[in-house]
């Protein structure tokens, strides 16, 4: 009896341990969360310790461990643990806090998965918070923050629930030296070429192992559609219009590029990861260029520069502007600190000129970024065009305001045979149409039920 | 006298019989309690887990919030959902690089075990890509298959092949994902394998060779059977490994590959669950494809155990 006993409480012991010594490895790499004992009474005058989660490359974490430790600098009973994961790891990681009930204080979110996160009661609304810190909204883009307003129903009204760790305008760029070379006229800055031009244009600067350019679908057709007066979904964003004329035409235009005009490379070689490196190269004349390209894009063996892109039926050149936010937990022990530190990354002018040292992205800041996009000295010389796709005429990539992005992304799994030309825009879109349409009824549904 | 040494044996037996009882019950309560610490894990990080996704199988959780019962909609819709389909025929597709991988470790075992010079080289050349980062090699191989400036197409280019895009086109894309897998398992099955046939008493050989067996008949009739434990062991592991193949999928062909021609059941499961919110509709996924891998794994141990035999 006593034997069965001692064992029995010897396992409870070693139990507890096991349970214990999990819970402090949790600790260890997430850092103290806010429920940390001694914590949760904290007042003004004790220390306050926030965790943050975000991803990125090397070059962003260091910008962002040199910007918060200013912040702690400046907020001394503050500590900051930071939590930075792989770019590819960081919605798993970020789901599996969430579904532990640990989440972070502060953490970048994606602009599609706001609705989700809101639903659910996981994003703190910051509106007011906002407004009693010392941060003038006005001079942030609005696009970057109307991507975090949400009213229940759609994105981009309501209230505050992130403001923008960045916005990434893509736009598209040519290679200046091959330009010059072939003595062709360089492009207007302000004028965008038709797409007959482009052809012309294209054609003139194709040679043996040169092309006009090298488009990956999932990214340059949005620019496409949209200038030729097509989209993806109508304004309500419940019906799938893929299938209208504005829309195959461009989608055939894209194709044609290259199995018509033979301005890109073959087929097989056609996708982003080898004309990325083509460009790079200088065997491109015209490629994408988004700000976090500028690092690498500057130390190339020519110049580049930025021109609108090519522009369809609606003579108006288009495209999307990215953006990733920082947002704040509802579930967080100091709302006001986890703002100001939001606040900070997002906007403070110090920590925001770190970043842009990185030349990794373009100043959240209106005045900073203009300010450096008077600059066109440095590459690439029209910042401007940045600054114009952000204030002017960027849109939201199509999914970025609906619940799923899984309507969108089947188009893109299915393409490649209308972009190699196997199959015709027409029969293609005819075909997705429908699919497309069944998944975002879903999504619609499922936007329903996470509300209730 | 024979009855009385026997009576005195039963006596003596009996105490040692007794005593050995009792410490035999003493270790058993030590045991139970070494035990414990990895029954208790098994119980809180893969039992419950398990229980709970195969709750979560019948109800909608979107992996944010609470589970409401849908009884059984996420499987009514996994059977109407093609690309559940085409990603299951993708991972067993891709299953077919585990014969190859057994066939050529089995050789190069055979070989490494020979007295070859540097050896102990090749053998820890061989065993790198098995200790490496899976995600560290899946990008290496990324690059590796680059269709212009790729390790695989230079090499291909030094004999006069042109290679093409291998991760771009559906036609290449498994074999250039099989190809890999196969590497990296090669060092782990070679090291067991190695094992095994050292392991086998040079008697065997010895006796073979007197009865005039031929080298070939030699590695057919001792070798090969010899080490069908190993074997067995390999099949059985690989294909549970197989089935829940992610990690390579979803650095080298983070869209799944055109056409979804690389998507594997568990990055598709994946997908569902954390970039479309269906947490229910992915455990089913789990549940469905647990179900497979046990029917499988059991039908291997059933035929391994018709099969099996001993060297007397």
């Amino acid at each position: 009896m006593n034997w069965s006993k001692n064992v029995l409480s010897t396992g409870f012991i070693m139990a507890s341990a096991l349970v214990l010594s999990a819970c402090g490895g949790n600790g260890d790499t997430e850092g103290a969360s806010p429920s940390d004992e001694g914590d949760a009474n904290a007042g003004n005058d004790e220390n306050i310790s926030l965790t943050f989660m975000f991803r990125g490359g090397t070059d962003e974490r260091d910008a962002y461990d040199l910007a918060i430790a200013a912040f702690e600098d400046e907020n001394p009973n503050v500590s900051v643990n930071v939590i930075a994961t792989d770019p590819d790891q960081y919605a798993t990681q970020l789901q599996a806090s969430i579904s532990g009930n640990d989440v972070p204080d502060v953490f970048y979110v994606g602009q599609g998965d706001v609705m989700a996160y809101v639903d659910n009661g996981i994003l703190r609304d910051i509106t007011e918070d906002v407004e009693n810190i010392d941060i003038d909204l006005d001079n942030i883009w609005e696009y970057g923050i109307d991507s975090y307003r949400y009213d229940g129903d759609k994105i981009g009204e309501g209230a505050i629930y992130g403001l923008p760790k960045d916005v990434g305008p893509f736009a598209f760029g040519y290679n200046k030296t091959m330009f010059e070379e072939a003595g062709i006229e360089l492009p207007d800055p302000d004028v965008p070429y038709t797409w007959d031009e482009f052809i012309e244009v294209g054609k003139e600067l194709t040679a043996e192992d040169q092309w006009a350019t090298g488009l990956n679908v999932n990214w340059s057709l949005q620019s496409f559609v949209w200038s030729n007066g097509g989209n993806f979904i109508n304004e309500d964003l419940t019906e799938v219009t893929v299938n209208t004329p504005e829309f195959i035409e461009a989608l055939q235009y894209f194709a044609d590029m290259q199995n018509v005009h033979g301005l890109t490379p073959s087929v097989e070689q056609a996708q982003t990861l080898d004309t990325y490196q083509r460009w790079m190269n200088g065997e491109l004349a015209f490629f994408p260029v988004g700000p976090w390209d500028m690092s690498t894009f500057n130390e190339l063996d020519f110049e580049y520069d930025l021109l609108p892109w090519p522009a369809g039926k609606t003579g108006e050149s288009a495209t999307w502007v990215g953006s990733l936010g920082i947002a704040v937990s509802e579930a967080t022990e100091h709302p006001e600190v986890a703002v100001e530190l939001a606040a900070y990354l997002s906007a403070s002018p110090d920590a925001q000129q770190q970043l842009v040292d990185a030349n990794i992205q373009i100043p959240n800041n209106i005045e900073v970024a203009e300010e450096w996009a008077s600059d066109t000295e440095s590459l690439p010389n029209n910042k401007q065009e940045f600054l114009d796709i952000v204030g002017d005429y960027g849109k939201n990539l199509p999914a970025a305001k609906t619940y799923t992005s899984e309507w969108y992304d089947e188009f893109f799994i299915n393409v490649q045979p209308v972009i190699d030309g196997d199959m015709s825009a027409e029969e293609f879109v005819e075909n997705i149409q429908p699919r497309m349409q069944d998944l975002l009824d879903q999504s619609i549904m499922q936007h329903e039920q996470s509300k209730q | 006298m024979i009855e009385s040494q026997a009576s005195k044996l039963k006596k003596r037996s009996s105490v040692t019989l007794k005593r050995k009882s009792k410490l035999y019950k003493n270790e058993h309560r030590f045991a139970l309690l070494f035990i414990l610490p990895p029954v208790i894990g098994f119980l809180l990080f893969a039992l419950t887990p398990l229980l709970i996704s195969f709750y979560a199988s019948f109800t909608n959780w979107n992996g944010l919030r609470q589970m409401n019962f849908v009884g059984l909609e996420n499987y009514r819709r996994l059977l109407s959902d093609s690309y559940f389909w085409t990603t299951l025929g993708n991972t067993f597709y891709l299953m077919i690089g585990i014969p190859i991988g057994l066939t050529l470790s089995f050789l190069l075992a055979l070989a490494l075990n020979r007295r070859i010079v540097g050896r102990n080289t090749f053998r820890v050349i061989y065993y790198i890509p098995v200790v490496s980062s899976l995600a560290a090699i899946s990008i290496l191989w990324q690059w590796a298959y680059n269709g212009d400036f790729g390790l695989v197409n230079q090499a291909l280019a030094y004999i006069g092949i042109d290679g093409p895009n291998w991760l771009q086109n559906t036609a290449t894309i498994k074999p250039a994902i099989i190809i890999m897998t196969v590497w990296k398992g090669l060092g782990y099955s070679m090291l067991l394998y190695l094992a095994a046939i050292q392991s086998v008493p040079r008697t065997f050989y010895e006796a073979a060779e007197l009865d005039g067996a031929s080298p070939l008949q030699r590695l057919t009739y001792i070798t090969w059977p010899m080490v069908r434990p190993v074997t067995f062991f390999l099949i059985v592991t690989n294909i549970i490994g197989g089935a829940q193949m992610f990690t390579e999928i979803n650095i080298m062909t983070p869209t799944g590959g055109p056409m979804y021609s690389s998507a594997t059941l568990v990055w598709y499961l994946w997908q569902q669950a954390f970039n479309y919110w269906r947490m229910g509709y992915a455990s089913a996924m789990s549940v469905v494809l647990g179900i497979l891998i046990f029917i499988i794994t059991a039908l291997q141990f059933h035929m391994n155990k018709k099969s099996s035999y001993k060297l007397d």
